[in-house]
């Protein structure tokens, strides 16, 4: 059933604005673009912080107030910037910069706060569209003054050093002076959720310096890897009918802020623009007078211009991406949430960096890398955008050195990657955790979870079948398959029984450590020998020059890659022909089946409430485990051995990890299974915007982001890719009219829809 | 937390007595003062009532001794009415036949009418002399519960006592609708870094909605099962002086349960606060 067509021309652009900065408020019309937070709710301000994060991939500013209140926790991340705090075995930890738009404003002496006097109204306003932050406030003091504010604030998507602060201003009820201060100011104390992140000092200004200062600026720099971070800044204050204030600028170690001070008429409006240009260690030697310069060919005059071309650049991105659902205004607003975020994470332009678990969105899992990126976001990219796809593969080529080194040293060959990386690639997954129930748990995750190797062979062999990229097979994509084959090649024995045992891992249930023979990892390591394999024929026959000249490099002889054969071909993968079931590692089904839906609760994860060990003695599983294989191989396994294991593992399943409901809604749509399907689906749609559990509050679950995506179109739209190109086997929810989505493959672009897909299908005699 | 008088309310029994150590000790640390309340079919002379309470003029030094006629419990939720940011102290029961545990018809009374915190005391502890060095703080997560936390954050800058909040997961329980409720993890990617960040968050929101302190020594402690068991065993093993719970003003039996247990196991004196009702999530 095919339910594709190449995409149109370049549509028409839509009209944009062209005042120099859009009129407050004027956000994408259709509600299934915005995510609006009505009021003021300041137990939740740590989770509307995440989820309004403005971010482009090189640097994410929470959505926090401006003038702060008792429960923010500003904070700005920057992709690549780490430190290490001075503790014995401390791990490199991205650090909390200065969230660079924070503001002030007093009127007649009164601190315009959420928590004196009164608001009014007040309402931020999220335009997952275009990119824009918006907040619409008005305030009025205890003595009666009453204020309105609009203000604008994007991370350009267009220009990703450069951050846009647009504030307007309007005594509604008085005349009278009037103080704004815009600050810039190293944190005091870690960003929240707190083990400490290293700690940024001011980079002191060089005493032989003499030159001219301005724009202000503010360079920090990062303890432990010396790494730094600048901010400059250019604002503008101005009378919407007058000509500009001009500020005090203040400047102190770690801190440099602007002051102005008028005298306001009722009823004028009063705009404040601020560019900010962020540079860094990583992107340039002088951090802060590269940022300097960066504004020297922008600034507040240009803010207009800067809209408009971040809005382009969002065009772009959804262009490609966006997912539309006829049916279902909830879908339809989370899976933009999901691409939003998405799109906000990753800098094709960057090499060197990868996704954090919570994106640039906040400080928890201090910014460390996982197998999130390979099996659950990149599919995303893969399809949308591919040259972010590409960077962020070539990370995991860059670290392949720590990756070798890391199999190394646990007596392997090859690589095996870090379950926890930062910049370099090395592991950097903790030894053990305080648990609050005043248990120290040790963290094996680092020693045993070993098939993120496959995970990211997977993800360079979808992305080569994707986009035929051939050169980057040649200069990245085959090493890593070759060297990843390597590691699984030593890393198992030879049993007695002549088939090949894996023994001693963490499989993506993570409840059950130190196992023997994991289905998961065991098949998708023979899937990664063979791909090696079918690699290595590829280069060998089309390019035989790169194919013996990595020969060389890696040392790799005919015996070892007869060996890798004999290797997959005698993988041990648990499955028995007679209940069509694969034992999720070896005595799996020995153990206590307990219901995990008897403990199922909104009030705790599942191993607390049944305990650590009995959990451990059980079938409860914490997440996709066997049923992610199933996905990940699905062309491998039958028609009944798929639909015996899903129903053999679901209901065993606690998902006690955001990783998990999407993969589950996927498999049962494609299963068929739309109530359930349906069920995970809006599970893993709540994970961040459900208002009741806080998840979000230490930053956006990016995995559940992408397999929020994955869920929709591999599941619902039924994606698959044929020789004759993409084609769509929909099965869509009850109430879904239908599920369109573009698509990339192999340099061409597709516009899927299901609704297509069914007329083809209705037309077919 | 404000508080000027201290109420506790006398029978002329000896368990009674219980409720006196505790409730002195509390009036001396926030320098309220101490009233000694019997009510009565009929008033007495103060040296018959003083015998009658089995006190002596000395013994009084400090306190105020008073008496109302009427029934008991509306007795003294009238009394508490007429003083300013009252606090009752009250043995759970009084009446010896009573298993340990119990709790009589008119501190029930008293708990269901008080609109001022209330703090309930074992009559088995005696007359044991009561200091303030670790208050338990259990915590469901939701903003209302938070809203009433306030007098352990008072009593603990007063004292200098640690202060422990438990969170209790109980299987099978629903999370909390109320927006902006904090319950444990309902994922927990990685626990090395899910545990530290939820602590931290946890307590933060606690401090930032509730008693914004600094100087408060919070540690959280989670616990697994039944809400009520749960309370009662960390407050034993932590060697708590007080149990502070939040109570949203239900007795129905299946809303109450956790609170009743608390009242009848704990080992020490709990103090109730009314919270407002959760408000409803979307």
């Amino acid at each position: 059933m095919r339910g594709s067509r190449p995409a149109p021309a370049t549509p028409e652009l839509e009209a944009t604005s062209r005042t120099p900065v859009p009129a407050a408020g004027a956000s994408s019309a259709d509600a299934a673009w915005r995510l609006v937070e009505e009021g003021f709710d300041l137990a939740r301000e740590h989770e509307i912080e995440s989820l309004f994060t403005i971010s482009n991939g090189y640097i994410g500013v929470r959505g926090s107030l401006a003038e702060g209140s008792a429960f923010s926790a500003p904070a700005a991340f920057i992709a690549g910037i780490f430190g290490r705090r001075p503790a014995p075995d401390a791990m490199p930890e991205r650090v909390a910069a200065p969230d660079p738009l924070r503001l002030r404003i007093a009127v007649e002496g009164e601190e315009l706060r959420l928590d004196r006097g009164k608001a009014l109204e007040h309402r931020r306003v999220f335009d997952l569209k275009r990119g824009l932050l918006w907040r619409e406030w008005r305030h009025r003091t205890p003595a009666g003054r009453v204020t309105r504010i609009r203000e604008l604030r994007l991370a350009s998507l267009a220009d990703r050093h450069l951050l846009l602060q647009a504030l307007e201003l309007e005594p509604v009820n008085y005349s009278g002076r009037i103080e704004v201060v815009a600050w810039i100011e190293r944190p005091e104390s870690a960003a929240p959720h707190a083990s400490p992140l290293p700690a940024l000092r001011p980079v002191p200004p060089d005493p032989a310096d003499e030159g001219d200062h301005t724009p202000p600026r503010l360079a920090l720099r990062a303890e432990g890897s010396g790494a730094v971070v600048a901010y400059a800044v250019k604002s503008e204050l101005r009378p919407a009918d007058g000509p500009g204030v001009a500020p005090e600028v203040e400047t102190r170690p770690g801190r440099v802020a602007e002051r102005w001070t008028f005298t306001a008429r009722l009823g004028s409006r009063y705009r404040l623009t601020r560019v900010v240009a962020v540079r860094t260690s990583r992107d340039a030697e002088e951090p802060a007078e590269a940022a300097a310069a960066h504004l020297a060919r922008t600034g507040p005059g240009d803010a207009g211009r800067i809209v408009r071309e971040h809005v382009e650049a969002w065009r772009e991105r959804w262009r490609a991406a966006d997912v539309e659902v006829d049916g279902d205004p909830s879908a339809q607003r989370a899976l933009r949430f999901a691409c939003h975020h998405l799109i906000g994470a990753a800098n094709p332009d960057d090499e060197r960096v990868s996704i954090s678990a919570r994106l640039l969105t906040g400080g928890i899992y201090k910014g460390h890398v996982f197998w999130d990126v390979e099996i659950y976001m990149l599919p995303f990219y893969i399809h949308t955008h591919p040259p972010t796809a590409r960077a962020l593969l070539m990370y995991r080529y860059h670290t392949l050195p720590a990756a070798r080194e890391k199999a190394r040293a646990l007596g392997w060959r090859g690589a095996l990657y870090a379950w926890e990386s930062t910049d370099t690639g090395e592991e950097a997954t903790p030894r053990a955790v305080l648990a609050p129930d005043g248990v120290l748990v040790p963290i094996r995750n680092g020693e045993q979870e070993d098939h993120i190797s496959a995970a990211v062979a997977y993800a360079v062999w979808q992305y080569w079948r994707a986009t035929g990229d051939v050169r980057f097979l040649l200069d990245a994509g085959a090493e890593i398959l070759l060297e990843t084959a390597r590691f699984w090649a030593s890393r198992g024995e030879w049993g007695e029984d002549g088939r090949y045992h894996i023994r001693h891992v963490i499989g993506p249930d993570e409840y059950h450590e130190d196992v023997d023979d994991s289905a998961y990892t065991n098949l998708m390591a023979q899937w990664n020998l063979e791909r090696a394999l079918e690699a290595a024929g590829l280069l060998r026959e089309r390019w035989p020059g790169r194919w013996r000249e990595l020969e060389r490099r890696l040392g790799i002889e005919p015996e070892e890659l007869r060996a890798w054969d004999d290797v997959a071909a005698a993988m041990y993968t648990g499955f028995d022909p007679r209940t069509g079931l694969f034992e999720q590692f070896r005595g799996y089904h020995d153990l206590e089946d307990v219901d995990p839906a008897e403990y199922a609760s909104g009030a705790g994860p599942a191993d607390i409430l049944l305990g650590r060990e009995r959990t451990r003695r059980s079938k409860v599983i914490k997440q996709a485990d066997v049923v992610l294989l199933l996905y990940l191989l699905w062309d491998r396994f039958p028609p009944e051995v798929r639909e015996a294991n899903f129903r053999y593992y679901e209901p065993r399943c606690a998902h006690g990890s955001s990783l998990s409901p999407s993969i589950h809604a996927l498999v049962a749509a494609r299963l068929g299974d739309m109530a359930l399907a349906m069920r995970y689906f809006r599970q893993a749609a709540e994970i961040d915007l459900a208002n009741n559990m806080g998840n979000a509050a230490g930053g956006v679950h990016a995995a559940a982001l992408g397999g929020l995506w994955q869920a929709a179109v591999f599941g619902f739209g039924g994606l698959r890719f044929t020789d004759g190109g993409p084609e769509l086997e929909p099965r869509l929810p009850p109430g879904w009219r239908a599920l369109r989505f573009p698509i990339q493959w192999r340099g061409q672009n597709y516009c899927m829809d299901t609704d297509e897909a069914r007329k083809g299908e209705e037309a077919e005699p | 937390m404000k508080i000027e008088s201290v109420v506790v309310p006398l029978d002329g029994t000896l368990p009674a007595l219980a409720a006196v150590p505790v409730a002195n000790a509390l009036a001396d640390t926030v320098g309220a003062t101490l009233h000694l309340l019997h009510v009565c079919e009929r008033p007495r002379r103060q040296a018959a009532l003083l015998r009658s309470l089995g006190l002596s003029p000395e013994e009084m030094e400090g306190f105020v001794l008073d008496q109302r006629t009427g029934r008991p419990a509306q007795g003294i939720l009238r009394y508490a009415g007429e003083l300013r940011h009252p606090t009752v102290v009250i043995c759970t029961h009084t009446g010896m036949e009573k298993p340990r545990g119990a709790i009589g018809s008119v501190a029930e009374e008293v708990i269901l009418g008080a609109h001022c915190p209330v703090v309930l005391v074992q009559p088995e502890r005696g007359l044991e002399p009561w200091a303030l060095r670790r208050i338990l703080l259990p915590h469901d997560g939701t903003p209302a519960t938070t809203a009433a936390m306030d007098p352990a954050g008072d009593l603990a800058e007063l004292t200098g006592a640690e202060v422990l909040v438990v969170y209790v997961a109980a299987p099978g329980e629903p999370a909390p609708t109320e927006p902006g409720s904090f319950a444990a993890p309902r994922y927990l990617d990685q626990p090395q870094h899910e545990w530290p960040a939820w602590a931290s968050e946890f307590i933060s929101r606690m401090s930032a909605l509730g008693h914004p302190t600094s100087e408060v020594q919070l540690t959280l402690l989670m616990a697994a099962g039944d809400p009520g068991e749960q309370i009662v065993r960390v407050s034993r093993e932590h060697e708590s002086d007080l149990v502070v719970l939040a109570w949203h003003g239900s007795w129905e039996p299946r809303r109450a349960a956790t609170m009743k247990r608390v009242i009848r196991e704990a080992h020490c004196p709990v103090l109730l606060v009314r919270a407002a009702r959760p408000r409803r999530g979307e």
